[in-house]
């Protein structure tokens, strides 16, 4: 048990390690033999550090061997045992060659920077440990494009800060000037002054990241191209041929679309003026309506206020028929007004009983109590 | 502490309103230390003056350990050609060091009235600022209301500002408190 654990932790080291030195650009340097006192090697996040030495120190019993490198801007010492030399990714100083092209890099134009902050981040930090120089420029150049959108938060305002740092550490070992000099340069490609015009190169290709799929930016647009429609039995192209048939067609019909239109506008008009009168309007003049207009026009009519305002009438009797017999020959609008004062009246004799005569049914009410019955008795 | 020294003939005011303003950007005491003669080693054939020899060359005064030594000349200054070109150089400081130095030479003529020595004054503030928050470790700042920004950015107006922002003045903060002994 105990030794497949082990193997399969080794498994997972190796794994871990070829895939660094795979994401790790040319110029890395790939074991400890590489190294000699005196040597200047970028430490990614870190700086430019001196290689001063082998040293031995005995840890939890065992004895380890470890490189140690000072930091040239601040003497700061590290120690890094001699199986890490190769996954962490150190790797020598860029040369005058390689800083020239970053420059070319920082003068060219930018595309759009990423605006997802969680992908720019990762994609950032990444860059930095395993881009090299030309990936610590793509990392300023990137957050200053950004800053040029809207104010850089916190977070990335430090980063830009840091990577601007290593960014200018580096030029000014490479290049042999101050740092507040290289700190001009970067400037001087980033923004330069008005009426100054650049000679710019082709810039160099950045490193592609090797992560996971999502990070990868070329196979995102090549997906983007394909959706895999077709596998679904969609043919974009003849989606694309109906819609420009469709444009065309309208465009060619406009009269008669503009005709259909208006149709369709006249149809539906009323219906919505029916519809924002009778929302409004009190079911007893809606009654009215429907005496008017007949049932077939009140179909489109919204249907949230109908079973409120359209209780099922009772089947007229004769005498309510005979009513509404005169307001419907009196076509125009003034005959509907009074037709729906009928019609308001409608709702008490349904509460009451459909009696002949409303007004001796309202004074059969109290007298159903006890005089009516008296005299029906009588 | 800052101490100002100056190249050429400023006028007092001048000095004056500089030293209250890098009082009020940094919080450390400002004085004026006196005139100094400019090295002649440090011109160049063009007639321009290499910023960096003349710094190094510049008369040293006496400082403790935490002092910034700001340089003021009216000369102007050149930089080593990088691989674009020729940045134009407004000064010079050490990162991270102790000393500095500014050229008045491609600031708008000091003038006789108000406005223009008003003018003057501000573009002064903000060069000494600039460069001696490069002696605090400070980097050139994406911000043109920041006076980190690069002084020939396309960006910044004639009359910038000459106050640093938000993160550059924690920074800056952070550091000379780290500094004070």
């Amino acid at each position: 048990m105990v030794t497949v654990g082990a193997v399969r932790t080794l498994g997972k080291r190796e794994r871990a390690d070829k895939q660094e030195e795979a994401s790790s650009p040319g110029g890395n340097i790939a074991s400890s033999a590489d190294l000699k006192p005196g040597d200047r090697v970028v430490y990614p996040k870190q700086g430019v550090y001196r290689v001063t030495g082998l040293e031995q120190k005995d840890i939890a019993g065992q004895r380890l061997e470890f490189v140690k490198m000072s930091r040239e801007e601040d003497g700061a010492s590290v120690l890094v045992p001699l199986g890490k030399v190769a996954t962490i990714g150190l790797r020598r100083v860029a040369t005058a060659g390689d800083i020239e092209g970053v420059f070319h890099f920082l003068g060219a134009t930018y595309g759009d920077p990423e605006l997802d902050w969680k992908v720019r981040h990762r994609d950032n930090v990444e860059r930095l440990i395993a881009g090299g120089v030309l990936g610590v420029a793509e990392v300023v150049k990137g957050l200053h494009s950004l800053s040029r959108l809207r104010p850089l938060p916190a977070k990335e305002r430090e980063l830009y800060d840091s990577s601007r740092h290593l960014l200018v550490n580096e030029i000014s070992v490479s290049l042999g000037v101050p740092d507040v000099i290289a700190e001009d340069y970067v400037d001087f490609a980033l923004m330069p002054p008005a009426g100054v015009k650049l000679p710019l190169r082709t810039p160099p290709t950045p490193v592609e990241l090797k992560g996971p799929p999502w990070k990868r930016k070329k196979a995102i647009v090549a997906e983007d191209d394909d959706l895999g429609l077709a596998e679904l039995g969609i043919d974009l192209g003849a989606i694309e041929g109906a819609i420009e048939g469709a444009a065309e067609g309208a465009a060619e019909g406009a009269a008669g679309g503009e005709e259909s239109e208006e149709g369709e506008a006249e149809g539906t008009a009323p219906a919505a003026e029916d519809g924002a009168e009778e929302g409004v309007a009190v079911p007893a003049r809606m009654a009215g309506k429907v005496a008017e207009k007949g049932a077939a026009v009140k179909v489109p009519v919204q249907k949230a206020p109908a079973p409120r305002k359209a209780p099922p009438p009772p089947p007229p009797p004769k005498k309510a028929a005979a009513r509404a017999s005169p307001v419907k020959k009196p076509a125009p609008r003034p005959s509907a007004k009074p037709a729906a004062r009928p019609a308001a009246k409608r709702p008490k004799p349904r509460k009451g009983a459909p009696a002949k005569k409303p007004a001796t049914s309202r004074l059969a009410r109290p007298k159903k109590g006890a005089k009516p019955a008296k005299g029906k008795k009588k | 502490m800052i101490r100002i020294v100056t190249l050429a003939t400023y006028d007092e005011g001048d000095i004056t309103h500089l030293s209250k303003t890098l009082y009020r950007a940094f919080g450390v005491g400002t004085e004026h230390v006196g005139n100094r003669a400019l090295p002649k080693k440090a011109e160049r054939d063009d007639g321009r003056f290499d910023a960096i020899k003349l710094l190094a060359d510049a008369t040293p005064v006496r400082a403790y350990s935490d002092d910034k030594v700001l340089y003021i000349t009216d000369m102007e200054l050149a930089i080593p050609k990088g691989p674009l070109g020729e940045p134009p150089a407004w000064g010079y400081a050490e990162q991270g060091g102790d000393r500095a130095l500014i050229s008045t030479f491609r600031f708008r003529p000091r003038g006789v009235t108000e406005a223009s020595i008003e003018v003057f004054r501000r573009r002064m503030a903000r060069e000494s600022i600039h460069f001696i928050g490069h002696l605090w470790d400070l980097h050139h700042c994406y911000d043109a209301r920041c006076a980190m920004h690069p002084s020939w950015s396309p960006s910044l107006p004639d009359d910038p500002e000459f106050e640093l922002d938000a993160f550059c003045r924690d920074k800056s903060e952070r550091r000379v408190r780290l500094a004070k002994t």
